[in-house]
């Protein structure tokens, strides 16, 4: 599928939202795309999934199947989750075992006789995502998928995507909060001033360090901050514990290191 | 496509927003019918030019029920073209039950004159519903939340449109075909005697191009309005 110097605008006196986004992806890839809140990153996959039609240039060759999982899932409708399902595997041609099969792996069953106002946010984002997955797309659209899920449903979406793609699928999938370090073997595109550019993955800093506070006598700090920098941990902090929780009433410096290269700083461990 | 179409008369029925519309149906009966029996072709003239804004306003209302994503969900699932056909369709259906619901009633409350040309003018009645209920929903459509995009200008659209159908439809009119034939309809079933065919062959003209013209406007406007 290829954006062919695509611009867009919501309105003829509108700013452009993208311009001149020429970008193609290929049968199999998965296309991450990163930009900060408002960049174009929503606007960028619903002019991908046909629900909006560029300004000026074309998508082309756009797979006959596609699924979209918008940002928020339109929950303000009267059926329940089931019938809601069934009713979109229908307008798929797609029989309502295929909707109960997606229901059951993606752990609405218990769900199917609640109302769709009724569900939580992130049991409707799982609606969302089984509508998209039921007719087996050929491009899958994910916008911000991992909003509002529980860490169950989120392993499954790297395992959802990497079926898309070993079948030969497309998956463009957008993320503002960096949660993307699951997706093996991605292509990462950049979106802001309205332009769509080529992204190196994000560094992996941020995306799969934890932060470990550990407390330790005062007088072996120094030993311990150089020996964690030597192992290539980041120091972030080196406190007192006094002065950071007095209630306790007992002295010694805190550290908090994460891997990385950053000296120790002291943060008022003096008393 | 009818999954679609029934999925949206479920929506709009399950919803209850056909509660206003059908309330207002029922007043326009009352009123019309409300003063004695008269013959069925006058009777039925006039019933269609008067539930001729409602069946717009409902159409405008079941188009608006959907959220705009699930609207776009639809669109990416059956397409653009088949998206916006469904919900004329589902407007269709509704406005010409409706219909029949207005042309049914009378005839509970002894509301036609059962004395002369009763065949004639029922079928007469049933042209002149058939010939407001394309363009109704056509109105409805252009009125509503995809194309207008904000309750204020639907409203806008719908109100400016109803009323031009009213002074625009007027006997010695300076444009009456900016407007569907639905006043006219009116006037020439207005007498006990069916009209001459020719008027007839000319009302049915006229809807059917004011419809192609209205319905092409909706399609293009569709294109980029999803």
């Amino acid at each position: 599928m290829r954006f062919d110097g695509v611009w867009f605008r919501y309105g003829r006196r509108a700013d452009w939202t993208l311009r001149e986004v020429t970008r193609g992806i290929e049968a199999g890839q998965t296309v991450v795309v990163l930009g900060r809140n408002g960049a174009g990153k929503s606007t960028l996959l619903q002019l991908a999934a046909g629900v909006l039609r560029p300004s000026r240039g074309a998508v082309l060759d756009r797979p006959a199947i596609v699924g979209w999982v918008p940002e928020r899932f339109p929950a303000d409708q009267p059926f329940t989750a089931g019938d809601y399902l069934h009713r979109m595997a229908s307008l798929r041609g797609r029989a309502a075992s295929e909707a109960d099969a997606w229901m059951e792996r993606l752990l609405l069953t218990e769900h199917t006789g609640t109302r769709l106002p009724d569900l939580s946010k992130g049991t409707a984002q799982k609606v969302g995502l089984a509508q998209a997955l039921i007719a087996r797309p050929g491009l899958l659209i994910l916008d911000e998928p991992w909003e509002g899920l529980d860490s169950v449903a989120r392993t499954l979406i790297p395992e959802i995507v990497a079926e898309v793609t070993a079948a030969g699928g497309m998956v463009l999938v957008s993320d503002h909060r960096g949660e993307v370090a699951g997706l093996a073997d991605a292509t990462h595109w950049q979106v802001s001033d309205a332009l769509v550019s080529e992204a190196s993955a994000p560094a992996a800093t941020a995306l799969d360090e934890v932060i470990i506070e550990v407390k330790v006598r005062r007088a072996e700090s120094p030993r311990v901050v150089a020996q964690l920098e030597a192992e290539g941990h980041q120091i972030l902090e080196v406190r007192g514990v006094a002065a950071a929780q007095p209630q306790q009433g007992r002295s010694g410096p805190g550290l908090t290191i994460a891997p990385g290269g950053f000296s120790a700083r002291e943060a008022g461990g003096g008393s | 496509m009818t999954s679609l179409v029934r999925m949206r008369l479920t929506g709009f029925l399950r919803g209850g927003r056909i509660l206003a519309p059908a309330i207002a149906v029922l007043v326009v009966l009352g009123v019309i019918y409300g003063g004695g029996a008269s013959p069925a072709a006058i009777a039925y003239g006039y019933s269609a030019a008067a539930v001729f804004p409602v069946l717009a306003w409902q159409s405008k209302l079941l188009l608006d029920t959907e959220p705009d994503t699930q609207r776009r969900l639809a669109r990416v699932a059956v397409g653009g073209r088949r998206e916006a056909l469904a919900g004329l369709l589902a407007a269709g259906v509704l406005a010409l039950l409706v219909c029949a619901l207005a042309m049914g009633a009378p005839w509970i409350f002894n509301g036609i004159d059962t004395g002369q040309a009763v065949v004639s003018g029922t079928l007469l009645g049933v042209l002149a519903h058939l010939l407001a209920v394309p363009p109704a929903v056509a109105l409805g459509a252009l009125a509503s939340r995809a194309v207008t995009r904000g309750a204020r200008n639907g409203i806008a659209v719908l109100v400016t449109a109803a009323v031009l159908v009213v002074v625009l439809g007027l006997q010695g009119s300076v444009a009456p075909w900016l407007v569907p034939p639905v006043m006219a309809t009116a006037r020439a079933l207005n007498d006990v005697k069916p009209p001459p065919v020719a008027t007839v062959a000319v009302l049915v003209v006229w809807a059917v191009l004011w419809c192609g013209v209205a319905f092409g406007a909706y399609a293009r406007l569709r294109r980029t309005r999803t």
